[in-house]
């Protein structure tokens, strides 16, 4: 998916990153990674779907996530 | 060491579409290049996400594999030059949930001259022309775009326009201009259309003899609650059998008035949108077009411009339409003269 | 031919060339942070709420938020030179 060009884009131009997907991504995430030859960048998952939550369901949804994201931007 | 089954070789291939290919030989491909004048080195473009090179040679690899015939190669390599395009935006219908395609209308004389197939079952399976160009494409967006399914690709259902999406009208038994020559193009050029749409539902009336009628069950059909073409701007493909577009016709009506009719009528009010589908007052706020999303009475269309639907004449004779919705994603289509 | 294999093998490569990666900061304190919102729905509530907590938790400095004009397309270059020149950590989202 293009999130994933554009994390492999910042990372060339040498900015750590991370892109956020939901579970019905993941393979094409990995799949897109390695064809980027970022062969297991990591990234973090949401469940799937979110389309249909309110915002206090998404933030709500998203608090948990906060340390990954934070660990795979920090060495 | 066992010998290699070619067949099997490529059917384990995970960018096969799980049937046989031509055994692409030294000897095929050079008789496939013979079907163009062109450099097998000249690079058309980089077919999106992994951007694997498609070169006159790679095309014409493609073309022998999906088992089109040397003079069909001139269509693959003009339809791969439409779809790299980048208003076309492949690389994003490579990866997305939808289940669309990019189809191919192919209009003009050598469409003709190569057998392609605009007449009955036009759609289905029958035809080597309309099988294999379309075909080839496809295993060019497998192969050097890596959109496999579970892969590259996050696609739901998929469609069966992607095991093949070529297509010509009707021209023997069209009574109006083609869609090239609608957007144009003289009789004598040779034009391919690609817009990116779903596979084709049907809508029957074999009942009215007002095109108006006719028109406003065609107009329905186009106006699914479910349908990307209510909530986004989306490409839609309508392909009038010959005994619909003459019904309009004996009624007086040309080409450009059922065009027009057709954006017209296609359309839901948002007190009918609301009650399902993919109805959110945001992506009706997004449109491109000004709408109220808190008016009832508001009158959404199905075509947010026109120049988005695109008309053709295809099909048998019998009361049948043909529709492709279309993407949720931002497509333009695209359409261009061929070199022969 | 190639591989002993009496036909031609179109089989385009799966990987990349490799890209290494950029080196990660000890911690986050004082950093510029950067999100790339790709309109997708939910993407901005997400980004927010990870912007105010990595603020909050880990002491990110500032943030810059930038859109794409559409989760179908891709981040134009010029976009992400702009970005790569101000922020020192980035997310993008929603993917998918």
């Amino acid at each position: 998916m293009c999130s994933v060009h554009d994390t492999v884009e910042f990372e060339k131009r040498g900015i750590p990153a991370t892109v956020i997907i939901t579970e019905a991504f993941r393979k094409t995430a990995d799949f897109q990674f390695r064809g980027k030859g970022m062969e297991g960048h990591p990234y973090v998952v949401l469940p799937h779907p979110v389309s249909s939550l309110t915002p206090e369901e998404m933030h709500t949804l998203t608090l948990p996530i906060v340390d990954a994201v934070a660990n795979q931007l920090m060495g | 060491m066992d010998a290699v089954d070619e067949f099997e070789f490529f059917l384990e291939k995970d960018w096969s579409d799980g049937l046989p290919v031509v055994t692409p030989t030294e000897a095929r491909l050079v008789r496939m290049l013979s079907g163009t004048c062109r450099s097998p080195d000249e690079l058309i473009g980089t077919v999106p996400p992994v951007r694997g090179r498609a070169t006159v040679r790679s095309v014409a690899i493609h073309a022998l594999m999906a088992g089109c015939k040397p003079e069909y190669l001139p269509v693959v390599l003009g339809g791969i030059a439409l779809v790299l395009r980048d208003e076309f935006n492949l690389n994003g219908v490579q990866g997305t949930m939808h289940g669309v395609a990019p189809l191919m209308i192919v209009n003009g004389p050598y469409a003709r001259k190569i057998g392609l197939h605009g007449g009955n079952g036009c759609f289905g399976p029958g035809f080597r022309a309309n099988a294999s160009i379309g075909r080839a494409i496809r295993l060019m967006l497998f192969n050097l775009g890596g959109a496999m399914p579970g892969a590259g690709s996050a696609t739901i259902f998929a469609t069966p326009l992607r095991y093949t999406a070529c297509v010509t009208e009707n021209s023997e038994h069209s009574p109006w201009e083609s869609l090239s020559v609608s957007r144009g193009y003289s009789l004598e050029d040779d034009v391919i259309t690609c817009a990116m749409v779903e596979s084709p539902r049907l809508t029957f009336d074999d009942t009215n003899r007002d095109p108006q009628r006719l028109l406003t069950g065609i107009a329905d059909s186009m106006s699914a609650m479910g349908s990307w073409n209510m909530h986004t701007r989306a490409n839609m493909v309508v392909a009038m059998s010959p005994e619909h577009a003459t019904l309009c016709v004996r009624a007086g009506m040309a080409r450009a008035d059922v065009h027009r009719r057709l954006c017209e009528l296609a359309g839901r009010k948002v007190r009918d949108l609301k009650g399902g589908g993919n109805w959110r007052r945001e992506r009706a706020l997004a449109l491109p077009i000004k709408v109220d999303p808190d008016d009832d009475e508001c009158f959404i269309p199905a075509i947010k411009n026109p120049q988005d639907l695109h008309l053709i004449v295809a099909g048998g004779w019998g009361p049948c339409t043909a529709i492709c919705h279309g993407w949720a994603g931002v497509s333009r289509s695209v359409h261009g003269i061929y070199e022969v | 031919m190639a591989n002993g294999l009496q036909f031609i093998d179109p089989t385009e490569p799966r990987s990349g060339n490799p890209v290494n990666s950029a080196a990660r900061p000890a911690d986050l304190a004082g950093k510029v942070l950067g999100l790339l919102d790709n309109r997708k729905e939910q993407a901005d509530v997400i980004l927010r709420t990870l912007a105010d907590a990595l603020r909050e938790r880990y002491g990110v400095a500032r943030v810059v938020v930038r859109h794409k004009e559409h989760h179908s397309k891709l981040a134009p270059d010029a976009l992400l030179d702009e970005m790569a020149g101000e922020v020192d950590i980035a997310i993008a989202a929603l993917g998918g």
